[in-house]
């Protein structure tokens, strides 16, 4: 196969496969997956790279040569927490306070469950150490910073094997002053430290909050920073033209010169692609609301794009690790294909949360697995076909499928296996559609305004049901589905944040104060992107507002246009309406932090457009499978995916075969192919 | 009719997500810090006879005590209920109300004329008037001093409110601001939990749903009876007491006899102490939500917690005493005190039963309360959270060195000294874990911490220090106690003494110091793993000699363990023992 420079590249390395996405200029799509290399992850792209290169024809160099973008996401620095092959950090706080790590504010995610542990602290406490001096809430000195107590950190931690340090003292958000210094004094006597400072990771108010992300920061700075060092440094040798940019949590991606600043921002690296991913769709649909679906084997993730934007959240949670840094706001729940169906002690049928995993993985793969899963449901239910599945790389066998929805689940239910195998997917598609709820209804949205994208391997099959059950206006099932986070990647911008805490009232915020603290951030803004090389016409810098009632515990980042603060307050105001279902228009409101986002505009990945075709599909067979309660059992149409072509439409109940996966239509679903060669399901009735 | 087991399965996650959305929009609208970040809020659904079906998203200790509200409710309006009303109240003596400052909101909801149940929202607000700010007022002798007392009353009349009961409320607390958002906050949830509600409803229909919400009660209830027919049959005794009526020392004892039967469970509080003069007594609701929270804590975490699953529990509480204390005792300090000594009294019989499910007790909190005017003139009300106790162990894990109040199970959310330095006038200079002081065990309890403040202007204290005397986190199953806590203030500049353990002070700048209660151990100190007790020695949570003297682990400087001298060590310890016991 032949592709036209100049082309794109994504790699999205995830902990068992890469996925490498080109799009070429004329807006063709290949798609290849290859085993990715933890030890090595460097090499693991390359290898990558050098495996899509010889599917289409190309060396290595010519590949490199002819690509204009190059995009690289990874699951290495969460996979560094979850395995728990962090760096070892030392943490320098201010005397009396080194604690706060191991404290996490005494909260637990389910009290509840008071018997699990917390996860393992990431610095133990023999290597939180305490150092005199003090800032005030302002940021002004109460108590000089003890330079022998600095040394005598470092020398300790050097003893310790440290590998790398983070400074998080109180107030810092206030004035870095005396973290600055800590950083002077690690660099005179040892320089080769990483260091990790708070004031700059995540300037905001809160010790722990503001801690734990520069903690987070310094365990993997060294996992991933020297990778990606050598993996820019290699590409470049190889015919690289333009740098290595990288994928952040906030959705954008940067240079690798940029992220060694603060490398905690690629933690969600990988899923927070869907972004450009959701951006493609919107274009191609012509939607602007749609909530994406990926599903799985083992979790979905659900995420959102609402008026052409997608949500920012300013914290995420990291193997059980606190972090606060601007993210793309991703709902993840155990519910994949793999997903293992049990009957309680009560009699009550329990999806999840535990999953089957890829091996022995379901019933149905013959690989020994003994737990009735959501793919051995479908088998059963003769959705999907026995034979070769998800590429070719796993077989589906019916009899052990058919045996564990009896034994597992019909049985203890005393059902019958069809009604019992159908009942587990609606009991697992209610969680979807929670999940679903959980990223919208949570902020005033209704999902009848949006479209849905079932993507990944189990998406489409869960998406035509779930879109019609929310209401959707239609369900859009892209033809690379398996891909969305590395296209996504493909259509990304780059971006940077910037955020100060303050905590000044909005309506006596007076331009004069608030202008001081804009500009600082836009320098840094305007640095950026110039670093970035983005040329003037394609810059774009937005000031923000984090408001809040005094008290709240959440806030409201609202845009700060033209020195309007009636204009923030009012977009407050209404934001707060739509998010809670009631006003407090006459209460106070204060600014508890500004922020400047720094976009530097991409070229939009082009769409594909193909001629449209007037002859109607033919399925390749027919075969009875379970449809809904109503037709039971009922003769379905199979296609092949291959096959159709856009213009083409077909009503549901159907089937459409793919390469790596299977989509799923209900009684009432009409489903088109658009120009692009994707689908779109609208309901009837 | 007969159900589908699946249909079921999908009704309680429906119900259960209902109850949690309200929280949602509870905690991101709320005002007051108590509810914001402290989350001391509970949303829960009940069916139309009051029995509470989903309470997903609510504090421990508020487990089932919403029924008696609803139930109350229902006794006072009967049929004169009807779409669009909203309903409140909060006295613990005529209204199903657990204490004062807890405030319900009740929302009947209707589908087809007909109700189907109600969606309620028990919220704590910041402050009711009484004797005190900030709604805890330890001199109180009565529930008068204690503040507002409201009993079921309707608040909002076929969507309106009713202004002038609203003005009543806004009157009648130092907060009326806060307060104002609050109350919208917990309107607006019913209200979002209400349509969410109906919609289920409709498409179920109202027969069905309400046999299918018997069906889910009586899974519940399979599922505890299941747990409970593991337990030997038979009577274990247990008890706990404060060594204070918040007036004069003296021992108050809450005293429970559990007798297992096959699958129920019988718990007696005959005697226990009469009901105090301190503001320590405990209604019958919040008697009720402490021994089902000492009973789910206890049992596996996944069995449901609806009314239909405490059907199999039987409670008897004497009228009179502090487990049932009658009109006009004052109670607001209740959901903390009885009700750790009623959790505990029930951890220990149920750990006698099971001593491998046993937990060990909590620190018994040590803080206090300052309010008074900041430095530009505002009011302000602050707790010193920050100084919370550490919790016991249990056989799956140490005990958290530092957590709020055992009641909420880690619920609570603990104060950043940054945010407090930044509204409060106060300056912080040490939070951190005590040393040897965690309750030893083959899994320790949590140590507690060291907390020290200055209070930058004059202000009003009002002292709590329950567990500032002798030790209160008990150890189970061979642990050890852990130890006890303290409490100390000075004027700035002033000399150190001890603060009183319940009382109100109006003081100057003053200094604060809070020793926080240690967590009590679980199992036999020299069974815990060495390297553990050698991380604990590395880690200053205790020092070489208590971990050779209690633990028998003998680590050199660079923190290296001798297995050998440990051995011996372990085996002499063991040897003493077995002489002792001669």
């Amino acid at each position: 196969m032949t592709i036209q420079a100049p082309w794109r590249i994504a790699v999205d390395a995830g902990g068992t496969f890469t996925d490498i996405v080109i799009a070429d200029s004329r807006s063709r799509l290949i798609a290849v997956k290859a085993p990715s290399n933890p030890p090595n992850p460097a090499k693991g792209v390359l290898d990558g790279v050098a495996l899509a290169a010889s599917r289409v024809g190309l060396s290595v160099e010519q590949l490199l040569q002819g690509c204009s973008r190059f995009i690289h996401g990874s699951t290495v620095a969460t996979n560094t927490l979850l395995e728990k092959k962090q760096a070892k950090v030392g943490l320098i706080t201010t005397k009396g306070f080194r604690d706060f790590l191991e404290i996490r504010r005494g909260l637990r995610e389910n009290p509840w469950d008071h018997r699990t542990p917390f996860p393992e602290v990431l610095v133990p406490r023999s290597l939180r150490v305490g150092v005199t001096g003090r800032l005030d809430a302002s940021g002004a000195e109460l108590e000089p910073l003890s330079y022998q107590e600095v040394l005598a950190a470092a020398e300790y931690f050097k003893s310790k094997g440290v590998e790398a340090v983070a400074v998080a003292l109180l107030h810092s958000y206030a004035s870095p002053q005396h973290e600055v210094e800590v950083a002077g004094i690690l660099r005179d006597v040892w320089p080769e430290a990483w260091v990790s400072l708070s004031s700059s990771i995540s300037p905001i108010v809160g010790e722990y909050e503001r801690g734990s992300t520069t903690v987070v920061d310094a365990a993997v700075a060294p996992r991933i920073v020297p990778y990606l060092l050598e993996l820019d440094a290699s590409l470049s040798r190889l015919g690289l033209a333009n740098r290595l940019l990288i994928m952040q949590s906030n959705g954008g991606t940067v240079s690798v010169e940029t992220l060694r600043r603060h490398p905690v921002t690629m933690v969600l690296s990988g899923p927070a692609a869907c972004v450009g991913g959701l951006r493609y769709y919107s274009a191609a649909s012509g939607h602007q609301n749609l909530i994406a679906m990926e599903i799985g084997g083992t979790s979905c993730d659900v995420s959102l794009l609402y008026r052409g934007n997608t949500p920012i959240t300013d914290a995420v949670e990291i193997a059980g690790h606190h972090a606060s840094i601007p993210a793309v706001d991703i709902h993840t729940v155990a519910a994949g294909g793999g997903t293992i169906a049990h009957v309680d002690q009560g009699g009550m049928l329990v999806a999840g949360p535990d999953g089957a995993g890829a091996r022995p993985g379901p019933a149905c793969y013959g690989l020994g697995g003994g737990d009735a899963t959501v793919t051995d449901a479908q088998l059963f239910l003769r959705r999907l076909t026995p034979g070769p599945y998800a590429g070719g790389v796993i077989s589906l066998d019916g009899d052990p499928a058919e045996n564990v929805i009896q034994a597992q689940i019909a049985g203890p239910l005393g059902m019958a296996p069809d009604a019992a195998a159908y009942g587990y997917l609606e009991l697992v598609e209610q969680g979807l559609i929670h999940a679903v709820e959980k990223l919208s209804v949570e902020r005033g949205l209704d999902p009848r305004e949006f479209s849905l994208i079932a993507v990944g391997g189990a998406g489409p099959m869960h998406g035509a049901s779930v879109g019609r059950k929310l209401g959707c206006r239609s369900v859009f099932v892209p033809r690379v589905a398996g891909v969305f986070c590395a296209l996504g990647m493909l259509n990304s911008e780059i971006r940077s944040d910037f955020v100060q805490a303050v905590r000044l009232d909005l309506d006596e915020a007076a331009p004069e104060k608030l202008e001081p603290l804009f500009k600082e951030l836009e320098s840094k803004a305007r640095a950026a992107l110039e670093g970035e090389g983005i040329a003037h016409a394609d810059r774009v810098i937005l000031r923000q507002f984090d408001l809040q009632h005094p008290g709240q515990q959440s806030h409201i980042t609202t845009l700060y246009t033209n020195g309007d603060v009636v204009a923030a307050r009012a977009e407050f105001d209404a934001r707060h309406q739509q998010l809670y279902g009631h006003l407090q228009a006459g209460s106070p409101v204060e600014i508890i932090a500004v922020r400047v986002v720094a976009v530097g505009q991409q070229p939009a990945l082009p769409m594909p457009s193909h001629p449209l075709s007037e002859v109607p599909p033919e399925p390749v067979s027919r075969r009875k499978t379970y449809v809904d309660e109503v037709l039971k059992w009922h003769d379905t149409p199979i296609y092949e995916g291959q096959s159709l072509v856009s213009g083409q439409s077909l009503r549901g109940p159907a089937i459409i075969e793919e390469l790596t996966t299977t989509v799923i239509l209900g009684c009432g679903d009409v489903l088109s192919v658009d120009p692009a060669g994707n689908y779109e399901i609208t309901f009837e009735g | 009719m007969t159900i589908d087991p699946i249909r079921l399965s999908m009704l309680q996650k429906q119900l259960d997500h209902i109850s949690r959305q309200m929280g949602w929009v509870m905690m991101r609208t709320a005002r007051s810090p108590i509810f914001s970040q402290s989350h001391d809020f509970s949303c829960f659904l009940t069916d139309r006879s009051g029995c509470v079906i989903a309470q997903a998203d609510g504090i421990p200790v508020h487990t089932g005590g919403g029924g008696f509200a609803v139930r109350a409710l229902l006794a006072r309006f009967g049929a004169d209920i009807h779409d669009g009303d909203v309903f409140l109240l909060n006295d613990p003596h005529v209204a199903g109300g657990n204490h004062l400052p807890d405030w319900t909101i009740i929302r009947p909801v209707f589908l087809e004329g007909q109700c189907l149940g109600f969606t309620c929202n028990r919220g704590h607000q910041s402050d009711i008037g009484g004797g005190a700010a900030g709604t805890y007022n330890p001199q109180a002798t009565e529930i008068f001093h204690e503040g507002v007392r409201i009993p079921p009353i309707r608040l909002v009349e076929k969507g309106e409110m009713l202004r002038d009961i609203k003005d009543l409320l806004l009157l009648n607390t130092r907060t009326p601001e806060l307060q104002e958002g609050d109350l919208s906050a917990m309107i607006g949830s019913t209200r979002i939990g209400a349509e969410r509600l109906t919609a289920i409803a409709k498409t179920i229909g109202l027969e069905g749903y309400q046999a299918m919400l018997d069906q889910l009660m009586d899974y519940s209830e399979r599922r505890l009876r299941e747990a409970i027919s593991q337990l030997p049959d038979g009577e274990y005794a247990g008890e706990d007491w404060s060594d204070t009526d918040c007036f004069v020392e003296g021992v108050t004892k809450v005293k429970v006899s559990m007798v297992v039967r096959g699958d129920e469970l019988h718990f007696d509080f005959t005697g226990t102490d009469e009901q105090t003069q301190g503001f320590k007594n405990s209604p019958l609701a919040n008697t009720y939500s402490s021994v089902y929270l000492a009973i789910s804590s206890f049992f596996d975490v996944s069995i449901p917690r609806n009314e239909g699953t405490y059907r199999c529990v039987h409670i008897h509480a004497p009228e009179g005493t502090i487990v049932n204390a009658q009109s006009p005792a004052a109670v607001t300090m209740c959901t903390v005190f009885p009700a750790q000594d009623i959790i505990n009294a029930c951890w220990i019989a149920l750990g006698k039963a099971d001593p491998q499910r046993a937990c060990a007790g909590w620190g018994r909190n040590t803080i206090c309360t300052t309010s008074g005017l900041r430095e530009d003139g505002r009011p302000f009300v602050m707790y010193h959270w920050i100084g919370s106790p550490g919790t016991g162990a249990v056989a799956e894990r140490d005990g958290f060195n530092t957590m709020g109040q055992m009641t909420t199970l880690g619920g609570m959310m603990l104060p950043n000294t940054e945010t407090y330095e930044q509204i409060y006038p106060v300056h912080i200079h040490k939070v951190e874990f005590r040393q040897n002081s965690a309750g030893a065990g083959r899994m320790r309890g949590g140590s507690g911490v060291e907390y020290h403040a200055t209070i930058k202007v004059k202000g009003e204290y009002s002292y709590r220090g329950e567990g500032a005397r002798r030790p209160t986190g008990l150890g189970i199953s061979g642990g050890r106690d852990g130890g006890g806590g303290a409490m100390f203030v000075a004027s700035v500049g002033g000399e150190r003494q001890a603060a009183p353990q319940y009382g109100v002070r109006r003081q100057g700048p003053s200094e604060i110091w809070i020793t926080s209660p240690a967590g009590g151990g679980f199992g036999d100190p020299i069974e815990r793993d060495p390297k553990a007790v050698a991380r604990d020695v590395e880690d200053e949570i205790i020092s070489p000699d208590h971990a050779f003297e209690v633990y028998g682990v003998v680590v050199d400087e660079a923190f290296r363990l001798d297995l050998e001298a440990t051995q011996d060590k372990r085996n002499t310890i063991l040897r003493e023992r077995r002489q002792a016991a001669k």
